[in-house]
């Protein structure tokens, strides 16, 4: 981190990043595509094997970003469908890779992959409700898998998982919105716990919680529009907490939330478009989570998911609750609410 | 055997036989087949009828002594669990996990200890006046701050039988001690505001402290309807009351913070004339903010502290 292309300011002064004037100002789709299509080619790739703890999220993302550039088939649909049956274990959950445990953040993605793909007969979906419920405590909190790790992003894995599979009635709903209430904070935000910080990413998890289980009132949307509006910094980007630098995959996690309560506008859009610009690699395709950093999949998707909401028209539309094309949300039935 | 045991205890003969019983169980507990809390259970049932019975106090001082260790071993987990959550603190800033796992063992192992509360918010001063731009830091002693003034007011004072002076006078304890928590939690803010200019954190904590003081005052001031509502969880949910353009505490600066001699129920505290003033109040942070914008020149610290300002505005819904 901390290449010439994103000058840090004195950290005395406010933590942010400095575009440079020759930073990409323009959206280089065709670079991303083919970063996209060729990732994960050379399988003995050092940093691809590194992460096969999370490969089906990897998927996921690279998969997502391809349909929302209107490039799915240059993907290999039935290699990774097969491969997520394989994953698939006898409790119902799924698991990252081949051999590896079960977990709801990869069941959630198996299920968002095979939706894209309109095959969802190829895994068990009754025994991923039952997984899914299975994982659910007594406080209505959701575990990540048998070892019982409590966090609210499970809680959004959860409904989010049930709503795709339209089984959102086979947990306790009223229980995991009293779990998830409890980790509101004073400044409208929330946490992965009860008592625990405000954090972008977790807020995200939230109001998409709130949205997929009908629950938005329960928000105060000026408070937490006003709190999500100060992630913005000069830069135009996005950070996730307070004197935290800005990251493209915030563009996500605040766009999406500001979008879902209704309060998109309070964001400068322009100058957050410039920034996720910038965080292109013009060389290699792809984006960073800051300008002249590593690129990956994963801010390549925030990257262009979070264009796409502030309204690009070179990408298709994406659902700021389930982070999955629209079109494709519209052919399951699913249109999660929304705040005016 | 185990239940011809219970007999032999409960009856009490003080005879070798209930002796050699007490040993027995002793030893099984110490291999973890019988639970403690029973035997105690058992020996209260015997006081009842042999109040001074050696044996029983004998097998009671031993069963407690198994308590003590577990206190000692919880406490000795505690200490190991701040310090790694520290030293993993320090390593990385604004470690959300780290903090957010400290959190969570005192939530859990520390439940009402106010000493372990109290001594985390004492030694996390240095801590922070030399990471002021760690939010996860501040955010931890606002934490701390919450669970201290909840466990503190708390304090029961209902049905206790010393009387109601006695009873005006704990309140008053409790009153000074909050207060006093917050005007030194005020002051570090301050401090470190004019000390480091431009820092978001030192804001946002500043928000924090005064919406927690804020609240507590609502709660422990104006509730004069004899209410009991005993809810520590208010503030975690108070955001849910505050609408940013809501009416509720429009126009009001003086009534609250007045809250103390409002109170109808307790003139004494009154003629005592003993009354702190509140720390934080809407004034002295308007007060606070001008005074910043007049004598610095950064210009974060500018916009932090009008971004403040208007929070204070829209939030707490005072005009200014």
């Amino acid at each position: 981190m901390g290449s010439l292309d994103g000058l840090f300011m004195d950290s005395a002064q406010l933590k942010d990043v400095l575009i440079k004037a020759d930073a990409p100002s323009s959206l280089l789709l065709d670079k991303h595509a083919d970063y996209i299509a060729a990732y994960g080619s050379k399988k003995d790739d050092y940093e691809y094997t590194l992460s096969e703890y999370l490969r089906m999220s990897g998927i996921y993302w690279g998969l997502t970003v391809m349909d929302l550039m209107g490039q799915l088939h240059r993907m290999s649909r039935q290699e990774i469908v097969d491969f997520i049956k394989a994953c698939q274990h006898e409790c119902g959950g799924v698991s990252a890779s081949i051999g590896h445990d079960p977990h709801l953040l990869y069941t959630l993605s198996a299920v968002q992959i095979l939706c894209l793909y309109d095959s969802m007969e190829a895994i068990d979906v009754d025994k991923v409700v039952e997984y899914v419920k299975g994982l659910q405590q007594e406080d209505g909190s959701f575990a990540g898998d048998k070892w019982g790790e409590i966090d609210t992003r499970f809680s959004f894995c959860a409904v989010a998982t049930l709503a795709l599979l339209g089984k959102m009635d086979s947990i306790n709903v009223d229980k995991a919105v009293e779990f998830v209430l409890s980790c509101m904070n004073f400044d409208g935000g929330f946490g992965c716990r009860p008592g625990s910080e405000s954090h972008a990413g977790q807020i995200y998890c939230c109001t998409g919680f709130l949205s997929l289980t009908g629950q938005l009132h329960q928000l105060n949307a000026d408070l937490l529009g006003w709190w999500l509006c100060e992630r913005q910094l000069p830069s135009g980007g996005l950070n996730g907490r307070p004197e935290k630098l800005p990251d493209v995959c915030y563009s996500w996690w605040v766009l999406a939330s500001l979008k879902i309560i209704g309060r998109i506008h309070w964001i400068d859009k322009a100058k957050l478009r410039r920034f996720i610009l910038a965080c292109q690699d013009e060389e290699t395709g792809g984006f960073a989570d800051r300008p002249g950093d590593m690129v990956d999949p994963f801010h390549t998707l925030f990257g262009i998911a979070g264009l796409s909401l502030l309204g690009d028209k070179q990408i298709k539309a994406v659902n700021p609750v389930l982070c999955m094309p629209e079109d494709i949300l519209q052919r399951v039935g699913l249109q999660p609410d929304l705040l005016s | 055997m185990k239940e011809s045991c219970v007999f032999i205890i409960i009856v009490n003969q003080p005879t070798h036989v209930s002796t050699s019983v007490c040993f027995y169980r002793k030893e099984l507990m110490q291999c973890g087949v019988l639970n403690p809390e029973k035997d105690l259970y058992l020996g209260k049932l015997s006081l009842t009828k042999f109040p001074k019975s050696p044996e029983t106090w004998i097998h009671r001082y031993v069963l407690s002594s198994q308590f003590v260790t577990l206190c000692d071993q919880l406490a000795r987990i505690i200490y190991e669990e701040m310090k790694v959550c520290c030293d993993a603190a320090c390593r990385y800033p604004s470690n959300y996990n780290a903090w957010s796992h400290r959190i969570w063992v005192l939530r859990h192992m520390a439940k009402g200890n106010i000493k372990v509360f109290h001594d985390e918010l004492s030694s996390m001063r240095p801590w922070v006046s030399m990471h002021v731009s760690d939010h996860s830091g501040f955010h931890y002693r606002q934490f701390l701050l919450k669970e201290l003034i909840t466990e503190l007011s708390q304090s029961p004072t209902n049905g206790d039988l010393s009387g109601a002076e006695a009873v005006s006078e704990k309140q008053q304890l409790i009153f000074s001690t909050v207060l006093q928590l917050f005007y030194r939690e005020a002051e570090l803010c301050s401090d470190l505001i004019q000390s480091f200019p431009g820092h978001e954190t030192l804001w946002s904590h500043r928000r924090h402290v005064f919406y927690l003081w804020h609240q507590w005052k609502q709660h422990h001031c104006s509730s004069t309807d004899g209410d009991d509502t005993g809810d520590p969880a208010g503030p975690t949910g108070g955001s849910q009351e505050q609408s940013v353009n809501s009416q509720r505490h429009a126009g009001v600066p003086m009534e609250v913070d007045r809250g103390f001699l409002a109170d109808p129920h307790d003139n004494k505290r009154l003629r005592r004339g003993a009354l702190p003033s509140c720390p934080l109040t809407l004034e002295t942070e308007h007060v606070f903010i001008s005074s910043i914008l007049d004598s610095c020149c950064n210009s974060e610290q500018r916009s932090f502290a009008l971004a403040y300002r208007k929070w204070l505005d829209l939030v707490i819904g005072v005009q200014s």
